[in-house]
């Protein structure tokens, strides 16, 4: 029978296949390449060069190495414990090698971000760029930018902000200012401290207006 | 006790069997969430399930599925899923013998169990078997109802996938026994039904029995699907389905000889979808179809005459968004079906219970079904949902039959109505449902539609469960 020749075929070829490490989407093998995992594995949702479609997601592109990397091992070591990390990154991460890590931040690091859309009112946004630029004197709240940089790209451990998803960002500053969810970042419990809703929805809304440079 | 002229009592029997062995085939089977893949990628059920409301799957979900079930790392690939489940008819009295129409009315019952073997194999190649046990499968003549174990859905894939920043290749091959069983987006025939729902024995109106869009052909055959998933935009799947024997006789292990679908020659299917994703926003729309030439009798394929030959064609959309923690779904599944009758049971006289004579028995017979379903899922804890059905088709003399509860004496095959579902889930192991399903219409009528005085609506069913899988 035609049909019963396929399957063996079939049969055969899974054989065959049994290992494909250029392609490989096996998350436990340290042979996988970080550039081979980041395109078979997390472009599922941060997308192949680290722009994601989905705002449930964190672009990656042009994100600091230091950062992306204290990420990994944080969900790697389980030290991050927000929803958004256990939920997806704990399990995904937890076999990759120091090796594997350093080259998904590189990765990530050398991909150019893609402009994002503005969303939200031009008042909003304003608020949110007086904030990140000058910070809310009144609330003890320093300017975002004195860390993040004054274009949003980030240095070192403090991650790029310019043209993140809004409600990324604005979850994770809620994570920070509610919870112990994120160790590596308590110095952004102190920052996002005296943030109102209005304040956090209002810088998030501009750091992702803010256009690649 | 139904009356037929004499000479075409046989064949209208086997003409009424066949269709109840396809309803049995058509019936949802409980196929739903794998925590072996959890395992497999660490992750939680949500990042592929939407919302945690099994079997709908996520954008990440789909792209798991296409590539083969190999994405993480090897893990135990066993897993369990069992059912509890109470339902309650709203009209018991309108029966004959309500202890046997209605045996386990408003009982909780341990329902059915399955088992599935799941997981990556290699690099490319994945694979998901489910093997189900119904603890009330049958019930003989004293009324014991008895369990029965056989396979359930198998899709065993190859696949491989080239990406990067300006492509997106997944291709694929699918071995599987249920036409759709491989698809990904949650309006496919074998993936839009509530899950999960009784067994047959335990409640014979609830979800389960409301009509879903689907393919004459049934599950237990065996198919071998190639596809291609082109820059997540494109998705193209041809393929063809054959007798499960032989080699591949696995993939209808378990079930009666007296039930299999039995084919003649290769069967066509096909799959042609469009998707977009944006922003929390997926759409898809999509078409698909199958020809299937379906032997009347399983245990006789000597005979090409008595071949039902069914083309269905269907046509879906769905869109999800996905935006923690809030999931919405809206779905709409729309299938036409034709049956070209064999000729034995075509063009027979048939008489009523008053010994009228009725039409001829129809050479071809038409189905259409739609079904539209809207949820939505806070938190991946508190979900609901609100599904319309609608079957219209051909009146056909061969439907009627005035048996009491089950019968149909406008011998018209249409079922309308709605089902609300509320949930909740605890942990993602566990979720509590509470179902009604509302009949408008049953069998073709909305009053009397038995003839003996029951109404569409006496067929309501509130259907409570507590499913657990681990």
């Amino acid at each position: 029978m035609n049909a019963e020749r396929t399957f063996a075929l079939l049969v055969l070829l899974a054989a065959v296949g049994c290992a494909n490490t250029p392609r490989s989407r096996d998350t436990g093998n340290p042979d996988v390449a970080g550039a081979t995992l980041a395109a078979q594995v997390c472009s599922n949702c941060h997308g192949v060069t680290g722009s994601s479609r989905s705002p449930n997601f964190p672009n990656l592109a042009a994100q600091q190495p230091a950062y992306l990397t204290a990420q990994l091992e944080g969900f790697r070591t389980h030290s991050r414990t927000d929803p958004a990390g256990f939920e997806y990154m704990w399990g995904l991460s937890r076999h990759l090698t120091d090796g594997q890590i350093h080259e998904l931040a590189t990765y990530y690091a050398a991909q150019t971000p893609q402009p994002q859309r503005r969303e939200g009112k031009a008042e909003r946004i304003a608020a949110g760029q007086q904030i990140f630029e000058h910070g809310l004197a009144d609330k003890a709240v320093p300017p975002c930018g004195s860390c993040h940089g004054t274009d949003g790209a980030g240095q070192a451990a403090f991650p790029r902000l310019a043209g993140q998803h809004a409600d990324y960002v604005a979850k994770q500053l809620t994570v920070f200012q509610r919870t112990n969810q994120r160790p590596e970042g308590a110095v952004m419990k102190t920052v996002a401290h005296s943030l109102s809703s209005d304040d956090i929805a209002a810088v998030a809304a501009y750091v992702q207006s803010l256009q690649p440079r | 006790m139904h009356r037929t002229t004499p000479l075409f009592g046989t064949a209208l029997r086997r003409l009424r069997r066949f269709g109840a062995a396809l309803a049995l085939l058509l019936l949802p089977t409980l196929a739903a969430a794998v925590p072996t893949f959890a395992r497999q990628t660490g992750q939680n059920c949500q990042a592929c399930h939407a919302g945690g409301q099994f079997p709908e799957l996520t954008a990440y979900g789909r792209l798991f599925k296409l590539t083969g079930y190999t994405l993480g790392s090897r893990t135990l690939p066993l897993s369990g899923m069992a059912v509890l489940s109470d339902s309650r008819v709203a009209n018991t009295t309108k029966s004959d013998d309500p202890k046997a129409d209605f045996a386990k009315n408003d009982q909780l019952l341990f329902a059915t169990a399955s088992a599935f073997l799941a997981g990556k194999v290699t690099d490319n190649f994945g694979a998901f078997v489910q093997i189900t046990y119904d603890n009330y499968a049958s019930q003989s003549d004293d009324g014991h109802f008895h369990g029965h174990t056989n396979i359930d859905n198998v899709d065993l894939r190859y696949a491989d996938r080239v990406v990067d920043a300006n492509r997106d290749i997944i291709w694929g091959v699918s071995a599987n026994n249920n036409p759709s069983v491989s698809d990904v987006w949650n309006t496919a025939a074998a993936w839009m039904q509530y899950v999960p729902v009784p067994s047959p024995g335990s409640s014979q109106f609830v979800d389960g029995n409301s009509p879903y869009p689907g393919f004459a052909a049934g599950g237990n055959i065996a198919g071998l699907n190639a596809y291609l998933f082109w820059n997540q935009w494109l998705y193209v799947e041809a393929g063809g389905y054959r007798s499960a024997t032989g080699i591949a006789s696995f993939m209808s292990a378990g079930v009666d000889r007296a039930e299999k679908t039995r084919l003649q020659g290769t069967n066509p299917y096909w799959r042609v979808a469009l998707s977009h994703d944006w922003g929390p926003n997926s759409l898809m729309v999509g078409t698909s179809g199958m020809h299937a030439k379906v032997f009347d009798d399983p245990l006789d394929t000597s005979d090409p005459s008595t071949l039902h030959r069914f083309r269905d064609i269907g046509v879906d959309a769905q869109y999800q968004y996905l935006l923690d923690p809030h999931v919405f779904t809206a779905q709409v599944a729309y299938t036409r079906e034709r049956q070209h009758v064999p000729a034995f049971l075509a063009d027979q006289p048939v008489t009523d219970v008053n010994g009228n004579d009725l039409p001829n028995t129809n050479v071809f017979d038409r189905t259409n079904v739609l079904r539209a379903k809207a949820s939505y899922v806070y938190d991946a804890h508190y979900g609901g949902s609100i599904a319309f059905f609608n079957l219209t088709g051909t009146t056909d003399s061969a439907f009627y039959d005035p048996t009491r509860v089950v019968g149909n004496v406008s011998a018209n095959p249409g079922v309308r109505g709605f089902t609300y579902e509320a949930f909740y889930t605890p942990i993602q192991y566990v979720r509590l449902g509470l179902q009604y399903t509302r009949y408008d219409k049953f069998n073709g009528a909305s009053r009397n539609y038995d003839g003996a005085g029951r109404n569409a609506s006496d067929n309501n069913t509130l259907f409570f469960y507590v499913w657990a899988a681990y």
